[in-house]
């Protein structure tokens, strides 16, 4: 995959929507003949600022891979002042073996003050009509707050990373209020796939196991016991979690099992892998379920 | 507790059992170019069995090590991902050569030794691929040394046989007869390689999976379908096929009818390899057979590609200079069926045309009554959905809009989808497709025996009007897009290919 060229780039303090999208749409006129515009999705990312560095990484490349208009929402409640600050930019792709571009738009809007509390209402206006809506959430949402509520309910698919939340299983309880509102797609749930296949492999000697044993995050352990339980419909498995930056080892029963072949995806490549998914994960929502006992 | 519970939701690829994948004719073009680099890529996605050996056979004499070089060239010249060590150690670790001839007495006890070998080294289950990568003659010993071997032979044995499938309707049913006589249908896989391409593909996908067209993709809103397979390069060496060949069999019999066939077929009622085989056949069963005057036949001469000039065909090295071989075929065909019945199919294909093309274009009928001023809609043409098939994969829709100013001014724009915007994993190429499916046991995207069979009908239908009248060859230069007897075939129904 090339990499993006940035066209131009817009700023603005203190904007309206208005402008961001007149400003959108003049970026977009002034590249019409250098590229063509594609889109799959909207595609939303709610980023407080601490996540900021980490969430452009991710996305990085992302454009390319789901040609999209991504609107970053960075909030600040804090910050002293009610207004939105923006950017907006195209970014260009080549498309090999076609002497064409794609172009595709990302908006930043900084949510200053008051601004952070009806996201949907600023939200709304970009969307592109038609096409589904996937709204990456950075850190644990704080749940049953307005801008959660309000964003859910114009998705089509929230996807989350509940590696990044404290003390789970217990947010978990409000993750499952979700499910009949929206899909839901957790990153820390795509990184134990690797295992899951491995660990479906030993069907049926694994059918009574009493034990799982995981080294790697804590929502990884949750959510690989969860799912054995529910998988299993026995609620009695017990889990051991070992704490580690990554998954790296399960044992069940005492007996370890062997490391799933292949490297790691990357950041990037997960994140990428669930926008390309559009129903309900009813296997994830059992094993979320069932993480609570 | 029968079924894997933990199974479900998983995404679980199907992978092709173990095998061994014989390759005759392992030190041919096709091989270098598009067999090693295919295999190449799939291992790089991990799309391969588990346990997997590769043998190549040829001619030429030649060790292990040579081989496995020759082949490593061949994937770093040819694949489309970047060469890895790993990958292609992988690959090459069960990759073996014979050198031998099968017309030589005892010649196959070599191939089967050590593909045995092979298979008890590695736990391949007694599966065989065989490939025939070798020109038609070749076939008949191959395959009745394969046929008798395998009657006692352990696992399940398919075979890939490569184009040209025969030489008219005769040849092709002593090929199917003597196929037949060792192996059934679901074991043979006929290759035509478009059948491989995304595009191609996409086809059924833009038919059937869209609400929108179906319902007027028939003969009372569509005007006419025009389906063009333009090449730009010459028969680069290959005279000796191209001489007793020529367009017709070349691209027109294979290819161009599958496109057809796709683009004409009613819906299958799911995508197994006969549902949607038996749909295709019914409308090449359905092809007219044209008369003389819908068939326009050209060779190039000399001419101009990208501002260099080029030769004639009867210049080209290896082809008689009174040849009257065909390097360009047009033709009006009608598919007498309930939904196509009277809707012209206007086909065209060549060499040395001005561009490399592939495109299959429907064009609409216009609308009824444009309540324009007549001067206003001036540059409207009718609506046209053009599937480019190669090159710039996607799919065009030409529509009127209205010029912004005053007053009301129409004109045609085109709206574009280009696989490459939308989708960026990149395209596989045909071959790999069509192994893995190879591998997989799905015959899908090959020919049947009746397919092939009512290809060849026609083609000897057409050909043999052509025996009685000798047309002045060259009738077109090289670079252009072809005879103008071509344009007049259209122009007689008020019509005209498509602009480029």
């Amino acid at each position: 995959l090339s990499n993006a060229a940035g066209l131009e780039r817009w700023l603005g303090e203190d904007v309206t929507l208005a402008e961001v999208g007149r400003a959108v749409a003049r970026l977009r006129a002034d590249s019409a003949v250098e590229g063509m515009r594609t889109s799959v999705m909207t595609h939303i990312a709610w980023v407080p600022e601490p996540w900021l560095d980490k969430a452009h990484a991710a996305l990085a490349g992302m454009g390319e891979r789901h040609p999209s208009r991504t609107i970053v929402l960075v909030p600040d409640s804090d910050a002293g002042t009610n207004r939105i600050d923006a950017t907006a930019s195209l970014e260009r792709y080549a498309i090999p073996g076609v002497e064409q571009n794609i172009c595709t738009e990302v908006v930043e809007l900084r949510l200053l003050g008051t601004r952070a509390k009806a996201p949907a209402s600023i939200v709304e206006p970009l969307l592109i009509s038609d096409l589904p809506v996937f709204l990456r959430w950075r850190g644990e949402p704080p749940w049953g707050t307005p801008e959660l509520e309000q964003l859910v309910d114009l998705t089509d698919r929230l996807i989350v990373d509940s590696t990044e939340w404290d003390d789970v299983p217990y947010p978990y309880r409000h993750l499952v209020q979700l499910f009949e509102r929206t899909a839901v797609s957790d990153i820390a749930w795509a990184r134990t796939s690797r295992w899951r296949m491995l660990l479906a492999s030993l069907w049926p000697g694994i059918a009574d196991v009493r034990t799982i044993r995981v080294r790697g995050t804590a929502a990884q352990a949750q959510l690989l016991a969860g799912w054995l339980r529910s998988r299993l419909e026995r609620d009695d498995i017990a889990l051991e979690h070992v704490e580690a930056e990554r998954l790296e080892a399960v044992e069940l029963d005492g007996e370890s099992a062997a490391f799933p072949p292949g490297d790691p995806p990357l950041p990037s490549d997960v994140l990428s892998d669930e926008l390309d998914r559009f129903i309900r994960d009813r296997v994830y929502e059992d094993a979320v379920r069932a993480t609570i006992v | 507790l029968s079924e894997n519970p933990l199974e479900e939701g998983l995404s679980l690829r199907r992978t092709p059992d173990p095998c061994a994948l014989v390759i005759f004719g392992a030190s041919g073009d096709l091989t270098h170019k598009k067999l090693m680099p295919a295999l190449y890529a799939l291992m790089v996605r991990r799309l391969l069995p588990p346990r997997f050996a590769i043998v190549g056979v040829a001619r030429t004499e030649a060790d292990d090590d040579a081989f496995r070089n020759d082949m490593k060239e061949a994937v770093q010249q040819h694949a489309r991902d970047d060469f890895r060590d790993d990958v292609w150690e992988e690959l090459a670790a069960n990759m073996r050569y014979v050198a031998t001839d099968f017309a030589d007495e005892g010649g196959e006890n070599k191939l089967e030794q050590l593909v045995d070998e092979l298979d008890k080294e590695n736990n391949l289950g007694g599966n065989r691929v065989y490939y025939l990568a070798v020109p038609p003659v070749a076939f008949a010993t191959i395959v009745d040394v394969l046929g008798k071997r395998r009657s006692n032979a352990k696992g399940w044995t398919r075979l890939i046989v490569e184009k040209p499938f025969g030489h008219d309707l005769a040849s092709a049913r002593d090929l199917n007869a003597m196929l037949e006589e060792h192996f059934t249908e679901d074991q043979i896989f006929r290759i035509d390689h478009y059948l491989g391409k995304e595009t191609v593909q996409n086809m059924l996908a833009l038919r059937f999976a869209n609400g929108i067209f179906e319902p007027i993709w028939n003969r009372q809103f569509v005007d006419h379908v025009q389906i063009t397979v333009a090449e730009s390069i010459g028969i680069e060496g290959r005279a000796g096929y191209y001489e007793s060949a020529g367009a017709i069999r070349d691209i027109f019999q294979n290819h161009l009818l599958q496109l057809l066939a796709l683009t004409a077929m009613e819906p299958p009622i799911d995508f197994t390899a006969d549902s949607v085989r038996n749909e295709k056949v019914k409308v090449l069963r359905a092809l007219h057979t044209p008369g003389p005057k819908s068939v326009v036949r050209g060779q190039y001469g000399r001419g101009y590609i990208e501002g260099v000039e080029v030769p004639a065909y009867r210049e080209e090295e290896g082809v008689a200079p009174d040849s009257m071989t065909e390097t360009y075929v047009a033709a009006k065909l009608f598919v007498d069926n309930w939904r196509w019945a009277d809707t012209p199919f206007y086909v065209r294909m060549g060499k040395r045309l001005a561009r490399r093309e592939t495109t299959i274009a429907i064009q609409f009928k216009r609308a009824p009554h444009p309540p324009f001023e007549e001067t206003s809609a001036e540059g409207l043409r009718p609506n046209v959905l053009i599937v480019h098939v190669q090159p710039d994969e996607g799919v065009s829709l030409a529509i009127g809009a209205k010029v912004p100013g005053q007053g009301l001014q129409i004109r045609t724009v085109h709206m574009d989808f280009l696989y490459g915007g939308a989708f960026r994993t990149g395209m596989p190429e045909a071959y790999e497709r069509l192994i893995l499916d190879t591998l997989l046991g799905d015959g899908t995207l090959f020919t049947r025996a009746d397919e092939v069979q009512e290809q060849w009908l026609l083609v000897d239908s057409i050909v043999a009007a052509w025996q009685r009248d000798r047309p002045g060859f060259p009738n077109y230069a090289a670079g252009t897009w072809g005879p103008p007897s071509a344009d007049d075939l259209l122009h007689r129904d008020g019509r005209s290919w498509r602009r480029h």
